[in-house]
């Protein structure tokens, strides 16, 4: 196992590259000059052109080993991912913005996946019967509902008109009170997406023949579900489980920007919206490791829930 | 959760379900919960309680700010924010209109000589920096920090270097470029430093001088009459030498100034907390007004010590609706109308719905000094000698339908550059230039155009500077005006820096642009027009003529008055004459507020405002009362 992990971690090498340059690639050949925009309105040309030398913006794109790329990979590499647009260190901005974007998305994480596994056993369990329709029609539509609707709809109804929830962020509150809202919003909106996939494994789980023969053999509901079905089932679950897990580092836009909580999903918008070069390069980076990293977990999972796979 | 055994060879889905708890579950449920847990305690999410008798003023503020550093910032939400703590030399009064300047730093309005080139300005004794530490010697994280020093002349001198300082970068180098003698010497050698921190600010600035602590001497290379409304800006608040010193690069977020507030909790990008700086020398609510500002009320706290509020609060909301709820909440003292609430807000005839009357939530409204156009570059040569084809694009816009597709109809038309807010605005301009929609006429005028052409014109394209459904629709609607009177036009959808580049280097034809005033003087509109500020200059029109220019310069020389004006309205008909630009909107700003939120009275050029305003603390326990009735 030992081989398999340092060579996918060598695999990692290509990939990060890859990144860096794509990102550099979309921010500067397509991307533009941002220090026109920096300089500000009526600046001097000496003014853009000191922003020019101040960033690097004139030095060679590629072509020297002071060039603007080879400097980025170098700054990716030993995470000195500089100062942001408004001269604030974008390590200190990503360090700020990782407890709120984490204390909102991890109980949403887990939420969602506990819930919907729970419910999708249940669900596969009784499936034919009315209720199994009833809670495939509520995750159709929960999947056609926009995210937008979720938020709007809970902030007005159960924060303003019912009072069950604040309506924004506010600093006298404990942080468990203002992400609680966008935490069952979250919940929600995920839920019928989520659902609907552990319901169609579980129900490939089902109709397996060892779960007739272990029924026949008198085993509990309960053991068959958990012990055999749910441990089967396992494989498809862990590879979308553990791949959403890099995602949470990148918060959630929309609930994050609704409720006022400064977590990193807003800022890597902001960050595309004001062209932080600096700070989406940053964001990109991080996420591409942690990316391959989960993606390798996953594989040590697999082989961890199912003894027929070995990793070599 | 409980499932029952199977008795019977049915097939599962066949067989009831009951609910029993398990260990899984709770094994599982556990783990989230300490897995939740642990993350919520691990953020601080404690925060500052507002006392019973406290007095709290709670703002919105629609974009994160940048920094709270008044040498380099322009973005209007840092200026907001940065105005309560740092004072310049001089300020526009609060209540007075015409917009009038009174000192503020400064012990009196300056001296001026003859020729207009020397400004001598007495500094107010007894102004004390802030307490904090970049003053003494204790070590960070110190309570009480150390003691703030007495504001001196010096402190003006090296802000204004400051911003000359190439290295810092100063979005505010503009508004001094070729204007102070000696300045642009010094910004020259600041460009051999290696960087920011490495500039010699003793070094001798000719036109900048400070004889004593109290006295600064500022020589201009040419008269330069706006140089008051210059020094009432925000940028040019003095710095202490010693904070610039002490924080560096960090000093975005350590303000150090002399106003009535100080920063007491930054949580960047959702929550700012100013109180009250207790080394504030004091200031008094002013006692004169203008006509009506006693029966409104803006004079009940005439010759009380200011600031009111203990505390000056802003949350960073994006987003419309959270916004909205806080204000019907009575979380927020006001707010502007959203777009989509307006009717909700607004019966006919201008006034405010029962529901809003019932709120007591009260309606102002005021005239924003800005202008918005579709400009042509008269760089292109389909546009350089084709002044009907210029004027026929201006008659074939609808701007009445804009206003009232995009704006609710709250905005005004156009007619001229000048906004109806600046005292040189023109009263008969409606009469002038081409802004009245008339497709006939410029049908007629786009023949004419095609004569000078020699033929068909060609397809005009319109660059907008975003990619968003507003700009999309906006895009639409100027096309679509301009099909009508057989025009062929395509529009350009870009980011921001990439227009921005395309208009800097004439590589447009048609864009859409704006301005707002930061002074009531109009220079700043008028120089978008003068042929030696070309782009990349503020003249992004590329526009010249040499009569535009001559008065230009005159008017440049003069100090304010009704001669200055004629010259300003004589110099708008030319610009409306040559048409290098339609002229759309000027804006109009709709704000609401409680009936607890006193004084305010909007200000258009003023931003350190929260230090006349007051909170009826009873109404707005009351408004908490009567929220239970409504719901």
């Amino acid at each position: 196992m030992s081989t398999y992990i340092i060579r996918r971690l060598l695999y990692t090498i290509p990939i990060v590259f890859g990144v860096l340059l794509l990102t550099f690639v979309l921010f500067t050949l397509v991307g533009g000059d941002i220090s026109v925009e920096i300089a500000g309105k009526g600046a001097t040309q000496e003014t853009i052109d000191e922003i020019r030398e101040e960033y690097g913006l004139n030095k060679p794109l590629f072509l020297s080993w002071d060039s603007q790329f080879v400097n980025h990979f170098k700054n990716a590499l030993t995470f000195n991912f500089g100062r942001a647009r408004d001269r604030e260190p974008v390590i200190d901005k990503i360090k700020r913005g990782l407890g709120p974007s984490l204390a909102l998305t991890v109980p949403m994480f887990f939420g969602v996946v506990i819930i919907s596994v729970s419910l999708a056993l249940v669900v596969a369990f009784v499936r034919g019967t009315v209720w199994d329709i009833v809670a495939v029609v509520i995750c159709v539509a929960g999947m056609s509902i926009p995210y937008l609707s979720f938020i709007l709809f809970g902030q007005y109804f159960l924060a303003y008109k019912w009072g069950l929830f604040p309506v924004f962020f506010s600093p006298d509150l404990t942080t468990a009170q203002y992400v609680a809202l966008p935490v069952l919003i979250g919940i929600a909106a995920g839920l019928g997406r989520n659902l609907r996939f552990f319901r169609t494994v579980m129900l490939d789980e089902m109709r397996n023949d060892y779960v007739r023969t272990a029924f026949a053999k008198g085993l509990t509901t309960r053991r068959v579900l958990f012990k055999h079905v749910l441990k089967n089932a396992m494989i498809p679950i862990i590879t979308r489980v553990v791949l959403a897990i890099p995602f949470l580092f990148l918060g959630s836009l929309l609930l994050e920007r609704f409720f006022g909580i400064p977590g990193l999903g807003y800022l890597m918008v902001e960050a595309i919206g004001s062209r932080d070069y600096f700070v989406i390069s940053a964001m990109t980076y991080i996420s591409a490791i942690l990316f391959v990293v989960f993606n390798l977990i996953t594989d040590i999972c697999y082989s961890l829930v199912d003894p027929r796979i070995s990793l070599e | 959760m409980k499932f029952v055994r199977i008795t019977s060879a049915a097939a599962p889905h066949q067989l009831k379900v009951h609910y029993r708890t398990r260990l899984p579950v709770r094994l599982a449920l556990l783990v989230t919960t300490i897995g939740a847990a642990l993350i919520i305690a691990g953020c601080d999410g404690s925060g500052p309680i507002e006392e019973p008798n406290e007095m709290v003023l709670h703002h919105v503020l629609s974009a994160k700010i940048k920094g709270l550093d008044p040498g380099n910032m322009r973005d209007v939400y840092s200026v907001i924010v940065a105005s309560q703590m740092f004072e310049p030399l001089y300020q526009y009064h609060f209540l007075k209109r015409p917009y009038e300047l009174v000192p503020l730093l400064a012990e009196d309005m300056p001296q001026i000589s003859d020729d207009l080139l020397t400004y001598t300005i007495k500094i107010k004794k007894g102004v004390y920096f802030q307490d904090d530490r970049c003053f003494g010697s204790r070590p960070a994280g110190s309570v009480p920090d150390s003691k703030g020093r007495e504001l001196k002349a010096e402190d003006f001198v090296f802000s204004l270097k400051r911003i000359a300082n190439i290295k810092y970068l100063s979005q505010n180098w503009s508004i001094f470029d070729n204007k102070i003698a000696g300045l642009d010497e010094f910004r020259e050698y600041t460009k051999t430093c290696k960087s920011e921190m490495d500039v010699d600010y003793s070094r001798q600035v000719q036109g900048l001088t400070a004889p004593d602590d109290y006295k600064l001497v500022i020589k201009l290379k040419k008269p330069w009459p706006q140089l008051c409304m210059a020094l009432s800006d925000t940028a040019t608040a003095p710095v202490a030498k010693e904070a610039v010193d002490y924080y560096g690069r960090d000093i975005i977020s350590h303000p150090v100034g002399t106003g009535p507030f100080r920063l007491n909790v930054w949580r960047r990008g959702s929550y700012i907390e100013l109180v009250r700086n207790p080394a504030f020398r004091g200031e008094l609510y002013p006692s004169e007004g203008e006509l009506g500002d006693a029966e409104a009320g803006y004079l009940d706290d005439a010759g009380k010590p200011i600031p009111f509020a203990d505390r000056v609060v802003w949350t960073v909301i994006e987003e419309r609706q959270p916004a909205w709820l806080l204000f019907l909440q009575g979380k927020v003292d006001a707010t502007v109308i959203p777009k989509d609430n307006f009717d909700e807000v607004m019966g006919g005839a201008g006034e405010l719905t029962p529901a809003m009357k019932q709120r007591n939530i009260h309606l102002k409204t005021f005239k924003d000094p800005s202008t918005y156009w579709l400009g042509f570059n008269m760089a292109e040569p389909v546009f350089n000698k084709n002044k009907p084809l210029r004027s026929a694009i201006s008659c074939a816009i609808d701007r009445e339908k804009f206003i009232e597709l995009f704006f609710n109809n709250r905005h005004l038309i156009a007619h001229g550059l000048i906004p109806p807010v600046m005292p040189s605005y023109n009263p008969e301009i409606k009469e002038k230039g081409y802004a009245k929609y008339d497709p006939e006429k410029a049908q007629e005028l786009l023949k004419e155009a095609e004569k000078i052409h020699g033929g068909k014109l060609p397809t005009l394209k319109i660059t907008l500077p975003g990619t968003n459904t507003w700009y999309r629709q906006y895009g639409q609607l100027l096309k679509r005006n301009l099909s009508d009177v057989g025009l062929e036009v395509e529009t350009e959808y870009i980011d921001r820096p990439t227009y921005l580049e395309k208009v800097n280097t004439k590589s447009v034809q048609m864009f859409t642009s704006g301005s707002s005033a930061s002074t009531p003087d109009a220079q700043d509109f008028l120089a978008m027009f003068y042929s030696r500020y070309h782009a990349p200059g503020p003249n992004k029109f590329n526009y010249s003529n040499s009569e535009f220019d001559e008065l230009y310069e005159k008017a440049q020389a003069m100090l304010d008055g009704p001669e200055k004006r004629r010259l300003y309205r004589k110099m708008e008909l030319i610009v409306l004459e040559d048409c290098p630009a339609a002229f759309l909107n000027h804006r109009v700003a709709y704000v609401l507020h409680h009936d607890w939120y006193k004084n305010y009275k909007p200000h258009a050029f003023a931003y350190g405002l929260s230090k006349y305003r007051r909170i009826d603390m009873a109404k707005r326990a009351e408004y908490k009362e009567l929220l239970k009735t409504i719901k």
